[in-house]
């Protein structure tokens, strides 16, 4: 029987296996506009979901802080040569700082390579939150139970996942509970600021611990194990059905095309083979992959 | 039928000295329908999670002597099997909830068996039906109230049909109508399906007349196991070890708050201005046009349904949240105008899970730590320091880390390291969760007298009567965010449609 109250059209190990290959895709990637597709799809999957606003929100948060942050750190911190300098944000010969750091400049590879990192690091970042928004907490102990994930690991990753949001409501609770009793994060004292962070992480940590253990307690009370979770029943269908199935086929092929035709060029820039009814791929290869 | 057999069970945890379980012998035929108390860290949890295997199974601790179901000894076989004949269930519906529509909850255990979707779908339909939630199948398990949740997690094991039905405090979460609800369900699977049930609880009074057994335990001993008739003539252990007492030895009536021990001041402290709260996420309004006054030298009890409002509002007089509109003033400062650690020493706040103040390595320093903050001098800060841990019974433990004290503890400690920091308003969230009588009385006598002397002001949330008839001055009714009456605990105890629009009638 298959129930119409869950907006999930793809089965829980389908979204990990698309993950993985989107993984791979994006190390194995080096060309903006590749990984540009790469993004795009991503942005398309989560689109598919019918995100709400305040996951919209939070989405364009993360990717915002993501792509400002490798975008500026690689644009200050290349140090590959050749590079070219953009602008130079600290002169060589400004006293101390520049003198000491040999001047702080932005580089437009630097810019060009954090462009790169950005686009890799969101199009994982997309998948991951997808994954999260669109899988009940026991689909996915399940589907990582199917993969063959260890037992202990599944668990560990879906009661985390699960335990988001009573996370951040109770890192707030604690925060401002330290300064109702006085306290101030934020000081001159930056070793009474980390030292502050730190203790407070400890009710935090200690009350996660606990949830953990209860939610542990109560699912094993009900039977449920790692070792016998292949043999779980489900209410619901949850078969890979002809969507999942050509989705990865299709991620699948491109993972292959795209791993074969960087052999191919692997071979040919190393000088291990050269073909030249190839000339066609080395200039695919070298200009969109 | 089913029969446990438990023989000469002992048990510790992992990296510790002390043993928790001691020697118990027990035997409990089927349908007995069993009341489990005792203090608090006496080993019931212990006791109830070695009967249906997880800590044989899941626990690295000492295990000797044996519990056995149906003849089979339950650290021999699966927790697969023993599920199917045991079922837990646990204190707090959060924490137990794993999944996110109801229908999915109920059969997560039912699919873990591997029955077939009919035979789940079946089950699933008649468990919703026995806990009087039938028709919530697509319901979203976050979108219930606490007693709603607890009625979900039971039928959650419900559905698995087991012989022995294990709770362990399974209202002390619920407001009065939840728990009179799921005790109604408990009792019904006893005395209709023949289920045998041990129920673990501080609250003697409310199962006592569910039970035909009660066992009292103390420092891991089972030290009384009596038929429901004898409890009366054994009020003097209870009373002894600090369990609440059965029936006639009434608490609330052996203390009642006398109107002559209350102050009465016209100086105002703090002031509730047309308050409004509504949390992002929620289309309704939490707290809604709630006015009023309270002066120095009085205890307010905060009395509603779980989900009415209560921690809502003391979060917003102790200034953790910013109300949508309207204010709180503290001696005429509106709070909203001052920083959070600008209000320290004149609001405290003790959450009804206490762990979420703990930050220290020590007792000593978590009751430090408020009072160093504001800078006060050594020598004073010492003394105030002892004084706080002789009052609250903490000067034996003032080197121990507080995570590795037992819930009551912990929760004394975290009423000491906020009482440390002489707050003119202490707001003390749901006192009663997991605490017996003993540590409850303790803490909320020091706190009212002290109160009371110093002219402070004490406003704690709670479900329990007693504890409002004991010591309140006065009484705020709170339903689905709305003040609904404003008085004395006897005019609202008087008023029984009152007390039923705020679920507070057992």
């Amino acid at each position: 029987m298959k129930t119409t109250h869950h907006n999930l059209n793809l089965d829980a190990r389908t979204k990990i296996i698309i993950m993985m290959i989107c993984g791979c895709l994006v190390i194995l990637l080096d060309s903006p506009s590749a990984l540009l597709i790469c993004f795009l799809a991503s942005i398309l999957l989560v689109a598919s979901s019918f995100p709400t606003l305040k996951q919209i929100r939070l989405l364009l948060i993360f990717l915002f802080f993501t792509t400002w942050g490798l975008i500026y750190s690689q644009g200050m911190f290349y140090n590959t040569f050749p590079r070219t300098v953009l602008i130079t944000l600290v002169p060589a010969d400004f006293p101390l700082i520049g003198e000491w750091t040999g001047g702080i400049q932005i580089y437009r590879e630097g810019l060009y390579h954090g462009i790169i990192q950005s686009l890799r690091f969101n199009t994982t970042l997309v998948i991951g939150c997808y994954i999260v928004w669109t899988t009940q907490p026991r689909d996915l102990l399940l589907a990582l139970s199917q993969l063959r994930v260890p037992g202990a690991l599944a668990f560990m990753v879906t009661t985390a996942l699960h335990f988001i949001p009573v996370i951040a409501s109770e890192t707030a609770v604690v925060l401002r509970s330290q300064r109702l009793r006085g306290f101030r994060y934020l000081r001159f004292n930056l070793f009474a600021t980390v030292r502050g962070f730190i203790n407070s992480f400890r009710p935090i940590l200690a009350g996660n611990i606990r949830h953990a253990t209860n939610l542990g307690e109560s699912v094993e009370s009900r039977g449920f194990s790692p070792e016998t979770a292949t043999q779980r029943t489900s209410l619901r269908t949850s078969e890979m059905g002809g969507l999942d199935y050509s989705l990865l086929a299709l991620l699948s092929l491109c993972l292959i095309g795209v791993i074969a035709l960087k052999v191919v060029y692997f071979c040919y820039a190393n000088g291990i083979y050269y073909g030249s009814w190839l000339r066609g791929i080395y200039t695919f290869t070298r200009e969109m992959l | 039928m089913v029969s446990i057999q438990i023989e000469e069970l002992s048990y510790t945890y992992p990296n510790r000295e002390s043993v928790t379980l001691n020697g118990i012998n027990a035997q409990i035929t089927a349908n007995d329908f069993v009341l489990l108390t005792g203090p608090t860290g006496c080993g019931k949890s212990t006791l109830l999670r070695t009967i249906n295997g997880l800590i044989s199974h899941s626990s690295s601790g000492t295990l000797t002597g044996s519990v056995q179901v149906n003849d089979q000894n339950v650290a021999e076989q699966p927790l697969t099997t023993t599920c199917q004949q045991v079922a837990l269930l646990f204190q707090n519906p959060d924490d137990q909830l794993f999944c996110t529509f109801v229908e999915d909850e109920i059969a997560f255990g039912l699919e873990n068996l591997g029955f077939p979707p009919k035979k789940i779908k079946e089950r699933v339909t008649l468990a919703l039906e026995q806990v009087g939630l039938s028709g919530y199948e697509t319901r979203r398990v976050n979108q219930l109230s606490g007693g709603e949740k607890q009625r979900v997690a039971l039928a959650s094991i419900c559905a698995m049909q087991p012989q022995v039905l294990l709770l362990d405090e399974p209202t002390s979460h619920l407001d009065p109508r939840a728990t009179r609800d799921i005790l109604n369900i408990v009792k019904q699977f006893n005395t209709e399906l023949g289920i045998t049930i041990i129920l673990a609880t501080h609250r003697v009074k409310q199962v006592q007349h569910l039970c035909d057994r009660v066992w009292l335990m103390h420092e891991g001993e089972l030290c009384l196991d009596l038929t429901q008739s004898e409890i009366f003539e054994n009020t003097k252990v209870f009373r002894n070890l600090g369990v609440e007492l059965p029936e006639q030895e009434d608490f609330a009536k052996n203390t009642t708050h006398s109107s002559s021990y209350r102050t009465q001041s016209n100086d105002t402290l703090l002031e509730v201005q047309n308050l409004y709260y509504q949390y992002p996420s929620s289309a309704e309004p939490a707290v809604k046009d709630i006015l009023f006054e309270v002066p120095r030298g009085e205890v307010v009890a905060i009395m509603g349904e779980n989900g009415s409002g209560k921690t809502t509002f003391l979060h917003l007089i102790a200034g953790l949240l910013q109300p949508t509109t309207g204010q709180v003033t503290v001696d005429g400062n509106n709070i909203k105008r001052l920083k959070l650690h600008q209000l320290a020493g004149k609001i405290g706040i003790v959450f009804q899970n206490p762990d979420l103040i703990l930050q220290a390595m020590t007792v000593r320093t978590e009751v430090e730590f408020g009072p160093k903050n504001l800078k006060m001098q050594s020598d004073k800060l010492h003394s105030l320091v002892n004084d706080t841990l002789t009052q609250f019974k903490l000067s034996d433990l003032s080197e121990e880390a507080p995570y590795s004290l037992s819930r009551g503890q912990r929760q004394r400690v975290a009423v000491a390291s906020t009482f440390s920091l002489l707050p003119d308003i202490f707001l003390l969230d749901e006192p009663t969760t997991g605490q017996d009588m003993q540590h409850l009385q303790h803490v909320m006598n020091e706190l009212s007298n002290q109160i009371r002397q110093e002219n402070k002001t004490l406003i704690f949330a709670t479900h329990n009567i007693e504890l409002t008839q004991k010591y309140a001055d006065r009484v705020l009714l709170i339903h689905e965010g709305e003040m609904i009456f404003d008085g004395s605990p006897a005019a609202a105890l008087a008023d029984s449609q009152l007390l039923e629009k705020a679920s507070l009638v057992y």
